[in-house]
């Protein structure tokens, strides 16, 4: 278990990394596309297409680390009273929430594999031929990597809590 | 059941997850998934809606450049500007009594010129401000809230990332909208320094009681303003320069100011490699959190559409006769509760599309409106029990000592100024319109 979970937190943090290094890629384009526009006269080819394409696979990426490092945005003060006083019942009401939470993640996966179907299948692109195209599949398919590293997290946060309490602790 | 009950019930289980501390973007996906099943009698719908949102939300060139404002925020941060910020204004503002306490509202004004969030100064002016307020003498309640009220300022002193994602909501200009910003943050700086000499004279007890004669800061020498000041100000022209010189669009701001900044930074060596990749990885967390609340709105954005729940509340606002002040006070009212437990971005992402129905038949500006509607959400972030900013310096600050109370205490003050000015701009917008 705590051996499955490391190895989580591992891909977890590779995505993170990728998605750190889309965002400098992210910067670099648009610098080049202002910069051939404003000096050059030509802009870059194709940087509107790659920058929406690739702000969602950067959040895709780094979804699952915002929530392993607990970013995803909620308000606790109440959690908190709950588990000062009763702390059983907050667990079981954080379970409760971890299953929500797995539940609509997955509804997200489940229904964003018949898209990424026909955009494989199809060969969508974005862009204009013979200027700059770029296929659509691999930010669906990031989209479903990225939701099903969370939904583990969010599982692995179910098993810390009842099969490891000493380790949730620490 | 009608669409508009159902929508109604999804809108109050919504906010009792949320306020027991389900995660909000996933509070918002569930309840609208739900509520649109109720209504269409489809999951299959409901969850081919959720995938359209997660798919196609973001995909757009406005939303790419949401993690490059938050970089630069943070590469102006890491590289030392905002402590080049805090000693340039405090040269400047020393010999006024609370001196320290206007000089960080003057650097927060300055800063807020080149980031665009406001959790960004709060971090930084605590780190740096409060030692320095305490060390002279005042209050740890007035130096922690000074800091609370003057971060405000990033979300209105453009660039902001808040009146991007407005403008993006509701399709106004957000040129316009950083132009409006102007005005109202250059108030509202000068209504908090202000306030704080006069807090200083008649109330010293509240603001700095262990003042000593000829305790004011040393101030730096014309050279080292230069220094100190001159990449500030270089990358504050850059920026709008830039952006009203015809050189980038606002939208392009962010990944230029984000370079600007890195240069800067990298020339002065007080930006290393390992800070910029810890700063890279902080931007990332920032904007999935962000981000992943905008797929999450957009869903329930869709479920309120199915719902008739804007028209419906429409139809009451004109059937009220509250008329556009009553109206707008009873907005401000329910943002400011809002800001009590939610951030920024999500009340802006729940309300406003609400709104704008409401407001279409009335003529109102949406460019002020928005500016409204940032003073009033950033006012809630003041107010107690959940102010966002409090949090974020009680966590920065790890000083057992000073309480949340305390903070939310000291900040009481800058929140009753921030109300005073948002009744200026809401009785002349000519306040915030006035530039364009």
């Amino acid at each position: 278990m705590t051996a499955a979970g490391k190895l989580l937190d591992v891909v977890t943090q590779g995505l993170n990394i990728a998605g750190s290094i889309l965002i400098v890629g992210l910067m670099v384009m648009i610098g080049a596309d202002v910069a051939g526009r404003g000096l050059l006269g030509a802009p870059l080819p194709g940087v509107p297409e790659m920058v929406s394409l690739s702000i969602v696979a950067i959040v895709f990426l780094q979804i699952p680390a915002a929530m392993r490092a607990g970013r995803l945005t909620r308000s606790d003060a109440v959690l908190d009273r709950i588990t000062a006083r009763w702390p059983g019942v907050a667990r079981w009401l954080e379970t409760v929430f971890d299953l929500i939470a797995i539940f609509i993640i997955w509804m997200i996966v489940s229904s964003t594999w018949p898209l990424f179907e026909r955009s494989w299948r199809r060969g969508d692109f974005v862009g204009a031929i013979g200027d700059f195209t770029a296929p659509t599949w691999p930010v669906k398919g990031i989209i479903m990597v990225g939701c099903s590293v969370l939904i583990l997290q969010f599982v692995v946060r179910i098993l810390r809590r009842f099969l490891a309490p000493a380790e949730a602790q620490a | 059941m009608t669409p508009f009950e159902i929508g109604l019930i999804a809108l109050a289980a919504m906010g009792v997850l949320v306020l027991f501390g389900l995660w909000v973007p996933i509070a918002l996906m569930a309840c609208s998934f739900g509520g649109v099943w109720a209504i269409k009698g489809s999951p299959e719908l409901a969850g081919k809606l959720l995938a359209l949102s997660a798919n196609d939300t973001l995909q757009s060139y406005y939303f790419g450049v949401v993690p490059l404002f938050v970089l630069m925020g943070f590469v102006v941060s890491e590289s030392g500007m905002g402590r080049d910020a805090y000693d340039v204004a405090n040269t400047l503002f020393r010999r006024l009594r609370g001196g320290l306490g206007v000089g960080t509202v003057g650097a927060n004004a300055i800063f807020a010129a080149i980031t665009g969030i406001s959790i960004a100064s709060a971090a930084v002016f605590t780190r740096i401000a409060v030692p320095q307020m305490l060390r002279h003498g005042y209050t740890a309640r007035f130096a922690v809230g000074v800091v609370a009220g003057s971060s405000v300022l990033g979300m209105l002193i453009p660039p902001s990332l808040l009146l991007i994602l407005y403008g993006v909501i509701t399709e106004q200009s957000i040129g316009h909208l950083f132009l409006a910003g102007i005005g109202p943050g250059l108030l509202l700086a000068c209504v908090f320094g202000i306030g704080v000499v006069l807090g200083a004279i008649f109330l010293p007890g509240h603001v700095q009681p262990n003042r000593e004669a000829g305790d004011e800061i040393p101030g730096l020498t014309a050279r080292q303003m230069l220094v100190k000041g001159l990449p500030i100000a270089i990358l504050i022209v850059y920026v709008l320069g830039g952006i009203y010189g015809g050189w980038f669009t606002p939208v392009e701001a962010g990944a230029m100011g984000a370079i600007g900044a890195l240069v800067i930074g990298f020339a002065k060596r007080s930006l290393t490699l390992a800070g910029l990749w810890r700063v890279l990885v902080e931007t990332g967390l920032v904007t999935a959190a962000v981000c992943f609340l905008i797929i999450a709105a957009q869903m329930y954005a869709r479920m309120l559409a199915f719902s008739g729940i804007p028209a419906g509340f429409g139809e009451l606002a004109a059937h009220a006769d509250l008329g556009l002040m009553g109206l707008m006070l009873l907005y401000i009212l329910i943002v400011v509760a809002l800001g009590m437990i939610l951030d920024s971005s999500s009340i802006m992402l729940i309300l406003v599309p609400i709104m704008l129905p409401v407001l279409a038949p009335m003529n109102v500006d949406l460019i002020w409106f928005g500016i409204v509607t940032v003073i009033a959400i950033e006012i809630g972030l003041l107010t107690p029990p959940f102010g966002l900013s409090v949090y974020v310096i009680k966590s920065t600050l790890d000083d057992p000592t000073i309480t949340l109370g305390d903070i939310f205490a000291g900040a009481a003050p800058f929140a009753l100024m921030m109300l005073m000015v948002l009744g200026l701009v809401l009785a002349f917008p000519v306040i915030a319109t006035g530039l364009l």
